[in-house]
């Protein structure tokens, strides 16, 4: 497992680094200083795992992965953060408190072991596709104000554009990330994701009804309960996708 | 507590009534009207007097008049003095008619209705007045009360301020630096030896802190490079520091932990959110007559004082706790690349 160390202090590197040695599956191949080198090293080394410390000089942690089109699996590192830790606990993100006790570490690497093998099997196939395509198993990471979530795509029934912003359905949350639909379309798997008309992505897997609507439409019906029209150009192609 | 409450109210019922009656004899004599009938008429009058305004007081007290709003408080008053000046007129009245008290001091006889008339008259003015003094003197121990109560809550609350800012250690420092330390152990480890005493120097201050109000600037600037020397390990090369320190200066008495505020503020706004860091420089000299105490980082000033948080605002309470309005305390942003906070304290 590739890994990359983001932490804005070089003591708190060096002393995670020290840590990991302990685990040979996990390989660190890089460190970053503050949340942008983070941004670069993540694109360039395309790693399995992060470890992310969230207050760091000019972004935070949570900033950065917000930024992300998809995100690598997270260990967040901190020394004691009220507000952080209230995210985590609302969230149940895997956290891990400086200075890092080994078992904790352990617990944590274990956890991304048992939960981790389809997002590395994943990888895999990314070399294999075009890199820009997210997968249905890869995930985002979603922050609405205190709020934040990591989403996997498969999850996602609906995209839909609110201005520059997206609001993306899953579960009981919608939540807005700052993209557009056009942008979100170029990235995500055709096959499972379909732009049903100019404001609306739906995720084909999470389709509950399909229903004829006037004027030679569709009318589907998602798994949370939200009616999407399909517009009549749209119609023609979606139809010609699932009868394949 | 009662009993000299009590007696107080005896006191001024005997003094006014007394009052009353030697202004009547003194006016009598002064116009050449005294005789027998105007005492045993005076004796009557002040006997209902004492009476009736005792029954009034146990009327206003029942009540709890006192407590209600100043508003109905005068309504009730005004209504009260009516109701018990009637009462003491047909009392005073019928006694005066039938026992040949009638006459006037300039010898008239008059009727029933006109007695009547003037009775109430009088005894309304007098109840007025005595309803008034009753009325100010609980309103002036009432106000005195509560006046002592502020003052009592005011040094309350600056005790338990200045408790709660003095034990203020920020716990995202003593963690990172728990981290640092544990990193340097393996590399640097004399440093590492020199950490871990920097580190207890400034959790055995914060405990002790409760103990004065004011401590020497050497010992707050001992504190604040200890905490210094502690955030250089953490950020390195990204933390530079100056000191310009007038050695004169350091005699001078200013409230603990307060510079350290200050540093930890200019670090917290300045250093860290800056991806290359910065300055922190530490000044302390004399100007006028003040002893001026700045910290200046690098970094712009955003959003003004509010947006600072609990350092500096509780920076500006304590001086105004400990030195009133004499001592100041302003932030600005002193060209395009500092921000200066500076406290000036009256020597």
């Amino acid at each position: 497992m590739k890994a990359i160390i983001i932490d804005d202090e070089r003591l708190a590197r060096a002393e995670l680094r020290k840590l990991l040695q302990e685990f040979p599956e996990i390989e660190v191949v890089d460190e970053a200083a503050n949340a942008d080198e983070g941004l670069q090293k993540i694109e360039s080394h395309n790693p399995d795992l992060i470890f992310l410390d969230i207050q760091m000089p000019g972004k935070t942690g949570f900033d950065m992965l917000s930024e992300l089109d998809h995100s690598p699996q997270v260990i967040f590192t901190t020394a004691y953060d009220e507000y952080a830790l209230k995210a985590f606990e609302v969230n149940a993100l895997d956290y891990l408190l400086k200075p890092v006790e080994p078992r904790r570490l352990a617990d944590a690497v274990e956890k991304l072991k048992r939960s981790g093998g389809s997002s590395v099997a994943e990888k895999i196939n990314h070399y294999s596709e075009p890199a820009t395509v997210l997968g249905e198993n890869d995930q985002v990471f979603v922050k609405d104000g205190e709020r934040c979530w990591f989403v996997k795509l498969s999850d996602v029934r609906l995209f839909e554009s609110v201005g520059n912003y997206a609001k993306v359905f899953f579960g009981n949350n919608k939540p807005l990330i700052l993209k557009s639909l056009n942008a979100l379309e170029e990235r995500l798997d055709d096959k499972v994701f379909f732009r049903a008309n100019r404001k609306h992505i739906v995720n084909l897997r999470l389709i509950e009804k399909i229903e004829p609507y006037f004027n030679g439409g569709l009318l589907l019906e998602l798994k949370g309960g939200e009616k999407i029209e399909v517009s009549r150009r749209q119609t023609v192609k979606f139809k010609e996708m699932m009868s394949l | 507590m009662q009993r000299s409450y009590n007696s107080r109210y005896w006191g001024f019922q005997l003094a006014g009534w007394g009052l009353f009656a030697a202004l009547n004899i003194f006016f009598a004599f002064l116009f050449n009207k005294y005789n027998s009938v105007l005492i045993e008429r005076l004796v009557f009058d002040v006997e209902m007097g004492v009476l009736f305004t005792h029954i009034m007081r146990e009327v206003i007290r029942r009540s709890e008049l006192l407590l209600k709003n100043l508003q109905q408080q005068i309504i009730i008053f005004v209504i009260l003095t009516l109701i018990f000046s009637l009462l003491i007129a047909s009392v005073v009245s019928p006694y005066e008619y039938f026992c040949g008290l009638k006459i006037t001091p300039a010898g008239e006889s008059v009727s029933y209705k006109e007695l009547l008339f003037t009775n109430l008259v009088s005894f309304f003015t007098l109840l007025l007045i005595w309803n008034f003094i009753y009325f100010v003197y609980h309103f002036i121990v009432k106000s005195r009360k509560q006046q002592l109560d502020t003052l009592q809550l005011e040094a309350l609350v600056k005790s338990l301020e200045l408790k709660t800012i003095k034990a203020h250690i920020n716990p995202h420092f003593i963690f990172n630096a728990l981290n640092g330390i544990r990193a340097l152990i393996d590399e640097n480890p004399a440093r590492a030896r020199r950490a871990i005493t920097e580190l207890s120097n400034i959790l055995r201050s914060s405990l002790n802190a409760e103990k004065g109000e004011t401590v020497s600037l050497e010992d707050e600037l001992k504190i604040v490079k200890d905490y210094l020397a502690l955030e250089n390990m953490r950020f390195e090369d990204r933390l530079k520091i100056e000191y310009e320190i007038d050695d004169d200066t350091l005699d001078q008495q200013v409230p603990p932990m307060m510079l350290q505020t200050l540093v930890e503020n200019a670090i917290k706004h300045g250093i860290s959110k800056n991806v290359k860091g910065g300055l922190v420089r530490i000044i302390s000299d004399y100007t006028g007559n003040f002893h001026e105490l700045a910290v200046q980082n690098t970094g712009r000033l955003n959003g003004g004082l509010s947006h600072q948080g609990f350092g500096l605002s509780s920076t500006q309470d304590r001086l105004n706790l400990l030195y009133g309005e004499k001592a100041k305390f302003e932030i600005k942003q002193i060209n395009s690349d500092l921000v200066e906070a500076k406290v000036l304290i009256p020597h």
